[in-house]
């Protein structure tokens, strides 16, 4: 079998963060090589890096043996090197064929489409995947996900693609469409296409890949025949001996839950999740991108309504129908995304803190007390550290990690008992994430029940009292602190189920 | 608040830049400092700040009304009818501005609720209100109003326009309420970031709807004024004011990205509009020329918004 991709010693990095340190990976025509690794392991980057999107720091890409320079994803395209994103970037109002002949149409003399022959051509390729093709003419938004991907698959093939990468393929597919999918990429592999497969489910790679390379920290771990490694070795591969730090805690959790969660349940997010808070522990929850761990936060929080199921803070039944009631129950929760949900960047740092607090400043006339609430601001500023010039400081001049502290400093203002953290430290300096570390363990020190949300492995192992885990919508798993190591936890997070549902 | 908030960068310059245009034009033109003009210039600049007032936090929102022109014609003639017909100068005023706040609760609930885009909504209302208005206006036009109400119009104290005066304490009062109140923070909070807006518990339809309401109660008074100063109403009136006040807000430093804006900035810029138009006036400019002018500062200060932008993404 012939090489007909080859990456040689590919290193990018971005600001300090190292994502890939010199990373050699090879791809032979008629192989499927899957790609595994945890969260930030470096498969996307390097993913990016083949397609186009990205451009390395350094290092050499050879396709079918020669140099090259993948300069856009248009190239990489035309080039014959294909990508099938985990949601299928489609133009809804287009037709099926002319998403397949987008941007490089079959045309006449004169200029104009060849439908005809666009036709033929696309006919001719389902019938030689031996696919149905009654679809073709319909627009791309009614076609299901299943089948948009095949519309996609199609569209490489038209290029006369010789490596085709699936990011995540089968994660939005319904069991039946995941059959299909694994026979076409046989098909593909029988004409001598290279397919780079990612995908958590490490079952799958079993079943489709001839080879499977790890990834961990930016860097391969290995790279195997599959029918010479096991489940365990990848695993134990993936997670790697984490150097866990320890924090000093307190560690005084209170009798009773402050808040319970029972069988709630959000069709197409979650499924069954149950669990509860204690006042004064942290809870962290883990699981890989998708895991649905957002979901429950923002549901319980109010953004989302639940299907099914109920919620109990301090013991009484409740339903927060919008996040301002939840506000005012004691429930805060710092989202994901600070530049999509937590802040306002353009606006003063004093007025990003108070925005959730203000209706507790008001004096005579519904006007805010600006004195009580520079007061307040400033104290938040003192005891979280934020390094600002003064609360006039506009946001978007901060750091990273200064951003994220005036975030928890908004959610803190709410006086929360139970308190949502999800990605805490993404994107901060490792100065800041250690002082929010600190900051976190002694919030919970102080007996507000913390839930931590991460995709950090040694951050969730350096905090959680207990940890849970989840991967594709339900809990998969369910540790204290003494149970919780990082294969354990990565095995759960993988899909493999080792506990019934556990609460505490 | 103090003094480095209330005087940003941006309106300083703009309020250099309309000191400039009037020494520039008091000493080019005999009659640009004449008592008559001078107050003929304050006269027409009360409407348009009053009416920028509103139109300053709708695109601080993010949104965009261009009906106002439309909504101050309708109000107008509301009015005038009103007065024709020896109604009580107290009861006219909340007439007008009751129609205005139906319209603008028109335009809010459609915008807020129905989430159709500001733009769509507004011109398809400034259709429908100026189609309205010469349905009830039969083609005619009103004149000879009763002179009771003319004092809000050409009255003055203190040498100055009664209804500058008015609009004035509405700008101080509308300034505090964007700074200190917990509705005018969610407006800054909702056109910078809405998403982070709605978790951060801000209400984002009622904030919205409250904005365009408001803008049609001030765009109400505003067209009791015109009735007041002009003593007509024809079916033309306003045809085109929201481009003043639209020019008077961007002029102003708001932002029509969002989030950004103060009505204390707009008021300049109503300024800096109005004496542009007064100064070319008096130096025998064509028409045509000004529209050049308007525009030509519209579209830098626009770009410079936008490059500005640039920098203040996180």
């Amino acid at each position: 079998m012939e090489t007909v991709l080859e990456v040689k010693g590919i290193f990018k990095s971005f600001g300090g963060v190292h994502a890939l340190k010199g990373v050699d990976f090879t791809l032979s025509s008629g192989e499927v090589h899957a790609l595994v690794g945890e969260n930030g392991a470096g498969k996307s980057t390097l993913i990016k890096i083949i397609s186009g999107a990205l451009q390395p720091d350094g290092g050499t890409i050879f396709y079918l043996g020669k140099p090259v320079v993948v300069d856009s994803p248009r190239k990489a395209q035309e080039m014959g090197i294909a990508t099938v994103y985990q949601e299928p970037l489609v133009y809804n109002e287009l037709s099926a064929m002319e998403n397949i002949f987008l941007g490089r149409e079959i045309r006449r003399l004169w200029g104009g489409i060849d439908w005809k022959a666009e036709e033929e051509k696309a006919r001719s390729l389902f019938a030689s995947l031996d696919l149905p093709s009654h679809f073709l003419k319909e627009p791309m938004g009614e076609l299901s996900v299943g089948l948009q991907q095949l519309v996609l698959i199609a569209k490489a093939l038209a290029y006369e693609s010789r490596v085709i990468i699936f990011d995540e393929p089968t994660a939005i597919l319904t069991e039946h469409e995941t059959e299909r999918l694994f026979e076409l990429i046989r098909k593909l592999r029988e004409r001598g296409v290279g397919i780079i497969y990612i995908s958590h489910r490490l079952e799958e790679i079993f079943r489709i890949a001839d080879r499977v390379t790890v990834m961990r920290d930016g860097e391969i771990r290995g790279t195997f025949p599959v029918g010479e490694v096991n489940r365990d070795r990848i695993v134990e591969l993936m997670a790697g001996k984490l150097l866990v730090e320890t924090i000093e805690r307190k560690r005084s959790r209170g009798e009773k839950p402050v808040l319970t969660v029972e069988n709630l349940t959000r069709k197409g997010r979650f499924y069954d999740i149950s669990f509860e808070v204690f006042p004064g522990e942290i809870l962290g929850f883990f699981g890989l991108v998708g895991s649905g761990r957002t979901d429950v936060a923002q549901t319980i929080f109010g953004i989302f309504p639940p299907d099914s199921g109920q919620v109990f803070f301090d013991g009484a039944r409740i339903h927060f129908s919008s996040p301002e009631e939840a506000m005012r129950k004691g429930v805060a929760y710092l989202p994901e995304d600070r530049k999509i949900q937590g802040l306002f960047p353009i606006l003063p740092v004093g007025y990003n803190i108070s925005i959730t607090f203000l209706k507790e400043l008001l004096r005579g006339f519904g006007v805010v007390d600006e004195r009580e609430e520079r007061l307040r601001g400033e104290r938040y500023v003192k005891n979280l550290n934020i390094k600002t010039p003064d609360l006039r400081t506009k946001v978007y001049s901060l750091s990273g990690g200064n951003q994220q502290k005036v975030v928890i400093a908004k959610w803190l203002g709410t006086t929360p008992r139970v308190l949502f953290l999800d990605e805490p430290t993404r994107g901060v300096d490792v100065a800041s994430k250690s002082e929010i570390h600190t900051l976190i363990a002694h919030l919970a020190d102080e007996g507000l029940g913390v839930v931590i949300i991460s995709s950090e492995l040694p951050e969730i192992l350096k905090l959680s009292d207990r940890v849970i885990v989840m991967h594709e919508g339900r809990i998969t798993g369910c540790f204290t602190r003494g149970e919780a190591t990082s294969e354990a936890i990565i095995r759960a997070a993988t899909g493999e189920r080792l506990l019934g549902v556990r609460t505490s | 608040m103090n003094r480095r908030t209330l005087f940003r960068k941006r309106e300083f310059t703009v309020f250099g830049l309309i000191v400039v245009l009037a020494v520039v034009f008091s000493l080019t033109t005999e009659r640009f400092l004449s008592m008559s003009n001078l107050t003929n210039l304050l006269l027409q600049l009360a409407g348009t700040a009053i009416c920028a007032i509103g139109m300053t936090m709708i695109i601080i929102t993010g949104g965009i009304d261009v009906s106002v022109g439309s909504m101050l014609g309708m109000s107008s003639v509301v009015a005038g009818k009103l007065l024709m017909g020896n109604v009580p100068v107290l009861l006219v005023v909340l007439a007008a501005m009751g129609v205005g706040l139906l319209m603008g609760l028109t335009n809010g609930s459609l915008i807020a609720y129905g989430k159709v885009p500001p733009i769509i909504v507004t011109l398809g209302m400034l259709n429908i209100i100026r189609s309205l208005l010469f349905q009830l206006l039969g083609g005619r036009w009103i004149s000879g109003v009763p002179p009771a109400i003319r004092v809000i119009g050409l009255g003055k104290w203190l040498g100055i326009p009664i209804s500058m005066w008015i609009a004035v304490l509405l700008i101080l009062f509308f300034s505090y309420f964007l700074n200190s109140r917990p509705l005018g923070r969610a407006i800054y909070a909702l056109g910078n970031n809405p998403e982070a807006a709605r978790v951060s518990g801000v209400n984002l339809a009622r904030t919205t709807l409250f904005v365009y309401a408001l803008t049609g109660v001030l765009v109400g008074f505003a067209g009791l004024i015109y009735v007041a100063r002009t003593g007509i109403v024809q079916t033309n009136t306003g045809t085109g004011f929201e481009l003043e006040v639209i020019a008077a807000v961007v002029l102003g430093g708001t932002s029509i990205l969002g989030g950004k804006g103060t009505v204390i900035g707009s008021l300049l810029g109503a300024f800096l509009v109005g004496i542009i138009k007064n100064g070319m006036i008096l130096l025998n400019v064509p028409a045509l020329s000004e529209g050049l002018v308007i525009g030509a500062l519209i579209l830098i200060s626009v770009v410079i918004d936008v490059i500005r932008a640039r920098g203040e993404r996180l």
